[in-house]
């Protein structure tokens, strides 16, 4: 519940980040660099004061650090949505149609998941170029294949059981058997996997983005604004990339209880 | 690991421990034998002739002589040549020194001079050559063993500025010889004061005290570079002592290395002067919108308005005191104070919003438009940071101003071809006058005569070339003075191009070691000192 908890309330800070944060940090017009590097607590130019300090352009670290958040929730949410999607689809007709198809989706399946993610990820980016729609498709392309696999475990089995073969029997049209059958009941080990997956793709962005991959520098994610902390570490301003850091750990470990947690919820065999 | 040690891997250790213990135990008396260097950027080649690239340069200016070198503030000092005078007017004769030795034992004679300039057009699938240094000689004549003349198409008073930066090889050992035999070292004789024993792209370049070399005798016998790329990573290496040396340590940590007493710092202005270009094509320019987001039909940077607007716009100082953490002097100019066609006259632009503002109504952009700035990443001291801070300050006087950064090698092939709108980029004035800015970045560009080769604004103006052309052949050093200071004095009224700031090149070292900073930006092996 804790983690629910702490997840609802991030995901508040990331939706109304707007209208708790004291400051824009996308709006160049709003930033000085004449405030840049403060430590926590100062006062700004302008008479405001900076809780978290600033980083290397005058950024409220707070501001910075909601938006931030925003950033890498969106990324992480929108692509595991789409990757679901994609791999659902993939995993359902591999299972359902069998022989070839099946063979063909599962290698494929096979030859991604045997590359590291960031592997593949660093390689599209670097193709494709930066941007936000950019990262979002190397997220999706590098973790389709999970839930791929995921579904087509699932469907197998109850692919054998009685109801399909009663829907068959039925001459329910095979889209129908698929999706208003078949489909649900693969549903509760997938949300385990996506939610899990959820933390993972905010980790890669995050990865990314500190590589110096993954979006434009004046828009920092959690990930970016670590990146730009790094080199003033050794200089005693821990904040510019400790503040973020600890807002990326909570966000992971408020997403991956939420999971441990459904995944008791969901498991049918788990004594309630 | 000599053959006798025991082969165990235990035993091993313990004998690299006892070997460690007795080294450390010695080490006051060995200071002065090996220094090793971390260098900030990759080392492509290390044919001198091969790429006119700063890290190239920097490890050939060990291994390989020129007849004319740069002292410390880069005013001209004899390197294998002792002496240079015009025979008419335009014929330049050099005297070599005649105790010049290459690493092989055979002596530098004009032979190889000739052969040397000859070959620096000839290198296949070079990124940059050194071409347009030697490219205005028009025959070369050699009078004894250790007399060269050279002979150019009109009088041509920068011919030492020029040669200051051809390495001289040896014509037995690089006749023939390819860019991959000088890596292996096959090819690599050269008659500095360090030789050639090691290198590994990407990671480091081992050199050996050269005991032939006719000049002073530097300090360490053996010499290290290492290449590490990321600042604190850097830093940290000379922290742990894993080097003794190291160049750009982070500004961000100059003031806490300042009152390190294990460290010490040396630091100079450098030549290099970092500035933006303006898309001067007569085009919609790519990354220009309206405030709608709209491209617009005409590009307004080509307006001089405009782009003094963007100059106003830009706090300096704040760059070089926030950003810069004070390794940094504001500039409105070419080259810095020391360097020959500075104008003392010519103050940078006085940070002023509101008269932005009303240069921008005035060329008709009362609310501004969008803008994307371009620069490179990890490529100059602070890059991202100094274009971010300038975006901010743009965007203050309705410029909007996004930012796009990438590592300087994709960035550039795009600059170059004038993808892009706005661009930060660097330029070191290496000739140690204000002709090399001039010549290569103010100049109209022109692939027949290699003037322009940087001026990725294509900015044109046919006044400044002509006096660009003209100050190239005063003889007399006041004409060329004044002529040089006239064109970049009308440079700058037009804003050609924006300069933001000549940095400060840092070097940190420990203590003991004790380097003699440049104004060129050369970490130089022979440059450190042993301080007791």
């Amino acid at each position: 519940m804790a983690g629910l908890a702490l997840f609802a309330l991030l995901v508040a800070a990331a939706l109304l980040a707007p209208l708790i944060s004291p400051q824009n940090p996308y709006d160049l017009a709003q930033i000085d660099v004449l405030d840049s590097k403060l430590p926590p607590g100062s006062l700004g130019g302008a008479g405001r004061h900076f809780w978290l300090g600033t980083d290397d352009q005058g950024r409220d670290m707070l501001s910075a650090i909601f938006y931030g958040l925003r950033i890498s929730l969106f990324v992480g949410i929108v692509s595991t949505v789409c990757a679901l999607a994609i791999g659902m689809a993939a995993g359902l007709l591999a299972a359902y149609a069998g022989g070839r198809t099946e063979t063909l989706v599962m290698r494929v399946v096979d030859i991604q998941l045997s590359f590291p993610a960031i592997l593949i990820a660093l390689i599209l980016i670097a193709v494709l170029g930066q941007g936000v729609g950019k990262v979002i498709a190397a997220l999706v392309t590098v973790q389709w294949a999970y839930y791929a696999r995921t579904v087509r475990g699932v469907a197998l089995v109850e692919r054998r059981r009685e109801y399909i073969e009663a829907a068959r029997c039925l001459a329910l049209s095979p889209a129908r058997i698929v999706f208003r059958h078949l489909l649900p009941n693969c549903l509760p080990p997938l949300i385990v996997v996506a939610t899990v997956q959820v933390a993972a793709a905010i980790a890669l962005e995050a990865t990314l983005s500190f590589l110096g991959l993954g979006l434009p520098i004046t828009e920092p994610s959690l990930g970016l604004l670590i990146a730009n902390g790094y080199q003033y570490l050794l200089s005693g301003k821990y904040w510019i990339s400790f503040f973020p850091g600890i807002a990326l750990l909570l966000t992971i470990v408020s997403i991956n209880l939420v999971a441990d947690q459904l995944r008791d919820v969901l498991n049918p065999r788990l004594a309630r | 690991m000599p053959s006798e040690l025991p082969k165990s891997g235990l035993l091993r250790r313990l004998g690299a421990c006892i070997a460690l213990a007795a080294a450390l135990a010695v080490a006051p008396a060995a200071s002065g034998e090996e220094l090793k260097i971390a260098v900030a950027a990759d080392v492509t080649s290390i044919d001198p002739h091969f790429y006119n690239l700063f890290p190239n340069n920097n490890i050939a200016e060990h291994i390989f002589d020129k007849l004319v070198r740069m002292d410390a503030d880069s005013k001209m000092i004899p390197g294998l040549a002792v002496s240079w005078k015009t025979i008419d007017a335009t014929t330049w004769e050099y005297k070599l020194r005649k105790d010049a030795k290459f690493s092989d034992g055979t002596p530098v004679t004009a032979e190889d001079v000739a052969f040397s300039i000859d070959r620096v057009p000839t290198i296949p699938n070079s990124p940059g050559l050194f071409t347009p240094y030697t490219k205005s000689i028009v025959s070369k004549q050699i009078v004894d063993p250790y007399t060269i003349r050279l002979k150019y198409a009109t009088p041509y008073p920068l011919s030492p500025n020029d040669l200051s930066t051809i390495y001289i090889v040896s014509k037995k050992a690089a006749t023939g010889a390819t860019t991959e035999d000088f890596n292996t070292g096959k090819a690599t004789i050269g008659s500095g004061p360090y030789k050639f024993v090691r290198y590994v792209n990407g990671d480091r370049v081992e050199l050996v005290r050269n005991d032939g070399y006719w000049g002073d005798k530097p300090a360490f016998d053996k010499v290290t570079f290492k290449i590490i790329k990321n600042p604190a990573a850097r830093m940290a290496a000379l922290l742990s002592g894993d080097v003794d040396a190291i160049e750009q340590p982070p500004t961000a940590d100059l003031a806490r290395l300042k009152n390190d007493p294990k460290l010490t710092l040396s630091s100079k202005i450098s030549h290099r002067v970092i500035y933006f270009n303006f898309d001067n094509l007569d085009r919609s320019s790519p990354d220009v919108t309206g405030k709608d987001g709209k491209p617009l039909a005409t590009n307004p940077l080509r307006d001089v308005r405009v782009r003094r607007a963007f100059s106003k716009a830009i706090n300096r100082p704040a760059i070089a005191e926030r950003v810069m953490e004070g390794q940094a002097v504001p500039s409105g100019q070419l080259v810095s104070s020391h360097l020959f066609g500075y104008v003392p006259t010519l103050k940078p632009d006085a940070y002023d919003p509101e008269g932005a503002k009303k240069l921008l109504a005035e060329a008709g952009y009362p609310n501004g438009f969008n803008v994307v700035l371009h620069g490179p990443s990890g490529r100059y001291v602070n890059d991202e940071q100094i274009i971010q801070a300038v975006a901010q300050m743009l965007t203050r006087v309705g410029i909007n101003a996004k930012v796009e950064t990438a590592p300087m090698g994709p960035y550039s092939a795009k600059a170059s071809k004038q993808e892009y709108s706005v661009t930060m980029v660097g330029w070191g004035a290496s000739t140690g006058e204000s002709s090399s800015p001039l010549r290569s970045l103010i100049a109209t560009y022109d692939t027949a005569t290699g003037s322009g080769a940087v001026n990725w604004g294509r900015y044109s103006n046919p006044k400044v070339d002509y006096l660009i052309t003209q100050a190239l052949q005063q003889v007399d050093d006041a004409n060329r003075l004044n002529m040089l200071q006239r064109a970049t004095e009308l440079a700058m009224s037009d804003v050609a191009i924006m300069p933001i700031h000549f940095q400060f090149t840092i070097w940190a070292t420990r203590k003991g070691v004790q380097y003699t900073p440049r104004t060129d930006e050369y970490t130089l092996a022979y440059q450190f000192k042993v301080a007791r």
